[in-house]
């Protein structure tokens, strides 16, 4: 029976490539908030976490045991199964998305060929894990954090979606390796140089959708406390963060993908062929990090003004130049 | 809207001037200080925790009673309870300073005709109970030997401190007690 072990092959590599991706991914949200801290921390002429281990590298293994152990607060008035939910589906939202990110040629777990399609529906999905989240907490910050990232998550989720017709239009593809095979004739294998418009766009949307400063509304720490996860405490709260953290490395990957060339580089590293993507996704990480330490957050309707007046129409603006480029043959 | 103006907002060049400005500052060196790793110094003539002056001679204190101290303490936390010893000589039995209501302004070091108290550098006296800030004469004199010592005091006293204990007069700019009366 040749089909029945095929089968079971395939499973136990699907498999596989879930458990290093995972593995791989939560490693690297743990470690983004131990690089944030540092430099952010370095950007204020701190010096961030110093103590646990050297120079505080075990502070993310101490942060996870510490929210691990953590009591587990459920307000009294609160709507427990929406309580109880509102996380994962934040979780689920962000890690679910990991699946169709290529990270090097060949390595992806699901190959489907609507992969941006599904990035996109997956990050509109994890709002809702937020927005419940604050609607179930019964709390008037909470709700006014879930409130704000609704409004903001439909303002940016159109403006991050129009960003990226342009590169569905370059590419003729919305599977995400295909995209990057695409950009091989761009001039630095990326569409960065075509597509300029689009990627500013882009990051811009993407700071935005998932919620960092400037545009950290919902959780708005100095008017909020800490916004629609107020009333999370324990690995509740840990598993918001790493939804968090994770989508950010998602915005990442997708922006590599699209805009910088995925996994190819100006040469080829031997034996590790994620090298590239994972030396794009760090200085994009660190870019994040940069914006939080620079920016002051953005006045709620300077946001909405700047989403709908000016990232919208600089986005339709981006598609209809590609288009006139394409029929005129200027770009390949 | 100048031209000038538009391209500022268009390539947000104060924005990339802020980022810059960020990514310079990520190069110079920390301020912080690890704080229980590396401890400040105290400032010369800071007001720290209190001690009374072992005399040199004697090895007591050399405070002798008057009570300048407890009278000139805007917050009344210093107590003094004095008797006459069998030969007719003025002994402090107990001289105790209630560290949590002292206001550190120094007075008492200034008003002391005989140098015999004294604000140490020493500052990191927390504790768990507030008998532990109940300084009796034997704490305050432990916190002479352990914090200031004569070396250090010397040149603190003569510095900060203006001591009338030489000459028993009384500088310019040295509080001065008239009595109770006339102490407004």
């Amino acid at each position: 029976m040749p089909g029945i072990i095929d089968t079971l092959l395939y499973l136990a590599i699907i498999l596989a490539k879930i458990l290093i991706v995972f593995g791989a991914v939560m490693l690297h949200v743990a470690y983004a908030t131990y690089f944030e801290r540092k430099t952010i921390g370095h950007m204020q002429v701190r010096l961030g976490p110093m103590n646990v281990g050297p120079h505080g590298l075990l502070q993310p293994i101490a942060d996870g045991i510490k929210l691990f152990f953590k009591e587990d607060i459920i307000p009294a008035q609160s709507d427990k199964p929406v309580f109880f939910i509102a996380p994962v589906i934040s979780l689920v939202g962000a890690l679910s998305s990991l699946a169709v990110i290529p990270f090097f040629d060949e390595f992806v777990i699901a190959d489907i060929n609507v992969g941006l399609l599904f990035v996109l529906a997956m990050s509109a999905l994890g709002s809702y894990g937020i927005i419940l989240a604050g609607w179930a907490s019964n709390s008037k910050y909470s709700f006014l954090g879930g409130l704000r990232s609704a409004a903001q998550v439909i303002s940016y989720e159109i403006a991050l979606g129009l960003s990226l017709v342009g590169v569905m239009m370059l590419a003729g593809s919305l599977n995400l390796s295909d995209i990057v095979r695409a950009q091989e004739r761009y001039p630095f294998g990326m569409f960065l140089i075509p597509q300029i418009i689009g990627c500013s766009v882009f990051v811009i949307a993407a700071i935005a959708e998932t919620n960092r400063a400037p545009f950290d509304l919902p959780e708005a720490e100095s008017e909020l406390v800490a916004g629609y996860f107020v009333e999370y405490s324990g690995m509740r709260y840990g598993l918001f963060f790493v939804a968090e953290y994770t989508g950010m490395i998602i915005m990442a990957s997708i922006g590599i993908v699209c805009f910088l060339g995925g996994w190819n580089g100006p040469f080829t590293i031997p034996y590790v062929p994620f090298a590239w993507f994972f030396l794009k996704l760090y200085v994009l990480i660190f870019i994040y990090y940069w914006v939080r330490a620079t920016l002051p957050r953005y006045r709620y309707d300077h946001l909405m003004s700047l989403g709908w007046k000016v990232l919208i129409p600089l986005a339709l603006f981006n598609i209809v130049l590609t288009g006139i480029l394409k029929i005129m043959k200027v770009l390949p | 809207m100048t031209l000038k103006n538009l391209v500022k907002t268009v390539f947000l060049t104060e924005i990339a001037q802020g980022m810059a400005l960020t990514l310079k500052t990520m190069f110079t060196r920390p301020v912080t200080r690890q704080y229980p790793k590396e401890k400040r110094p105290a400032m010369p003539g800071f007001r720290g925790l209190h001690g009374l002056v072992r005399d040199q001679q004697t090895g007591e204190a050399r405070c002798v009673g008057c009570g300048l101290c407890a009278a000139i303490c805007p917050s009344k936390c210093i107590y003094i309870y004095t008797a006459d010893s069998l030969d007719h000589k003025k002994i402090v039995e107990r001289y105790e300073i209630e560290v949590l209501r002292c206001v550190f302004c120094g007075l008492c070091v200034e008003a002391c005709p005989y140098s015999a108290v004294v604000l140490t550098e020493h500052y990191e006296y927390s504790d768990y109970s507030r008998e532990a800030f109940y300084m009796t004469k034997e704490k305050l004199l432990a916190n002479w030997d352990n914090y200031m010592g004569w070396d250090k005091n010397m040149e603190y006293f003569k510095k900060f401190w203006h001591p009338t204990a030489d000459d028993f007069g009384f500088p310019r700019n040295q509080a001065v007690f008239r009595g109770k009366q006339n102490a407004r």
